[in-house]
């Protein structure tokens, strides 16, 4: 079974919601999909939810800095929110301090803060 | 043997009371003997005399626990160590000894059986006072660890979208693993921007004390809020340059005062005087 994580477009936004736990498959998946989309369309800044992913491995943790980096690669701005505590603990014990990228407590704020960052 | 020991030792009570006594004074380092009221050291004394012969004069198997842990409570409180109740111990049974070889009840003929007897009876008594100190100890011990584990780590919410935590006390790995979650739940619940880490009190800030700290903040910064290291001493900004750690990634000032108005300002707020 092929599951895609859908990708939405809101103004110059893509704003993806990751709702379960990613399995490697679907990961490089997502990666493709969201630099295809990204190509397609205007996007300048991406918002990537995380609210509901309560565990991450080091290969997930690996997709997703590398899809932050093509992303700034291809001009566009990303902020990852709702990121649980438990999962950046995981995450600085896994040595990955996913620097350079923006956090957010949650899409509103995420939002505001990519609206603010692409207005400078 | 047993019953002969016995009888002599309490007849003789008071001179080996006595005896006793001058020996304990003669012990240096501890001021019980010397600085205590002389009813009080008499009383201690005989409580403890009696607590030692207990368990020949009651029998074999009488060695009253619940007299013991009294015992040892007021000891422990006396402030008495386990060294100098261990010299008590072996004065009180070399008195005892010389005695009964005045008396001629110990002669060299039955020393060795005595010698037996002997063991016997002083044996158990160190033993479980050996054995009330160490359960005091893990006791006072677990207790320290509640309390510091109440103490530590609160995040507390000052305004809207500013938290404070105040770390005071020494910080361990044990610690540092219940600070980052106390903080992570703390942000993600109270919807904090910015967190101020305030080390005022922490003693000493060594390299691992600051690769907590790092983590911490790292982790903070994962979860969508801005970490900000406040309260940092003279001497802990020289420790921390001597030794090489580096913590230009995140805003650090000096006092808490000065970490809230960053604070605010990055949520782009100020504090105005009401005319």
């Amino acid at each position: 079974m092929n599951v895609r994580i859908p990708i939405l477009k809101l103004d110059e936004v893509l704003i993806v919601s990751i709702q379960w736990e990613l399995d490697d498959q679907t990961a490089i998946q997502f990666q493709e999909d969201l630099l295809n989309k990204m190509h397609e369309t205007t996007a300048r800044g991406v918002v990537i939810d995380l609210t509901s992913i309560d565990f991450i491995d080091s290969f997930i943790a690996k997709v997703l800095g590398d899809v932050i980096s093509m992303s700034s690669l291809m001009g566009a701005k990303v902020v990852i929110t709702g990121i649980q505590p438990a999962v950046a603990i995981t995450l600085i014990e896994l040595g990955i301090r996913l620097e350079n990228v923006m956090t957010a407590l949650d899409l509103e704020n995420g939002l505001t803060k990519l609206r603010r960052e692409l207005e400078a | 043997m047993n019953s002969k020991m016995r009888i002599i030792v309490n007849e003789h009570m008071d001179a080996i009371i006595e005896q006793w006594i001058e020996l304990m004074k003669e012990e240096k380092g501890e001021r019980f003997f010397h600085f205590m009221p002389q009813h009080l050291v008499e009383k201690t004394s005989r409580e403890f005399t009696t607590l030692m012969t207990s368990n020949i004069t009651e029998g074999e198997s009488a060695l009253n626990n619940e007299r013991l842990d009294d015992f040892t409570e007021k000891v422990i409180r006396f402030g008495w160590s386990i060294k100098f109740v261990n010299k008590a111990i072996d004065n009180f049974a070399a008195v005892v000894f010389e005695m009964l070889e005045d008396e001629e009840v110990i002669t060299e003929q039955n020393l060795r059986i005595f010698m037996g007897v002997f063991t016997g009876w002083i044996n158990p008594l160190r033993e479980s006072i050996i054995e009330a100190y160490s359960i005091k100890w893990e006791q006072t011990d677990t207790l320290q660890k509640v309390a510091l584990q109440e103490l530590s780590a609160s995040l507390i919410p000052v305004v809207d979208k500013v938290s404070i935590m105040p770390l005071v006390g020494t910080i361990d790995t044990e610690r540092a693993k219940l600070i980052m979650e106390n903080l992570l739940e703390g942000v993600v619940q109270q919807r904090a921007e910015v967190v101020l880490l305030d080390i005022t009190g922490v003693p000493v800030v060594d390299t691992m004390v600051a690769h907590h700290i790092i983590q911490a903040a790292d982790a903070v910064r994962l979860v969508g809020a801005k970490c900000m290291l406040v309260g940092i001493r003279p001497e802990i900004a020289q420790t921390i340059v001597a030794l090489g750690i580096n913590l230009s990634d995140f805003t650090t000032t000096s006092t808490l005062r000065r970490g809230m108005q960053e604070a605010l300002s990055l949520t782009n707020r100020e504090i105005v005087e009401v005319e």
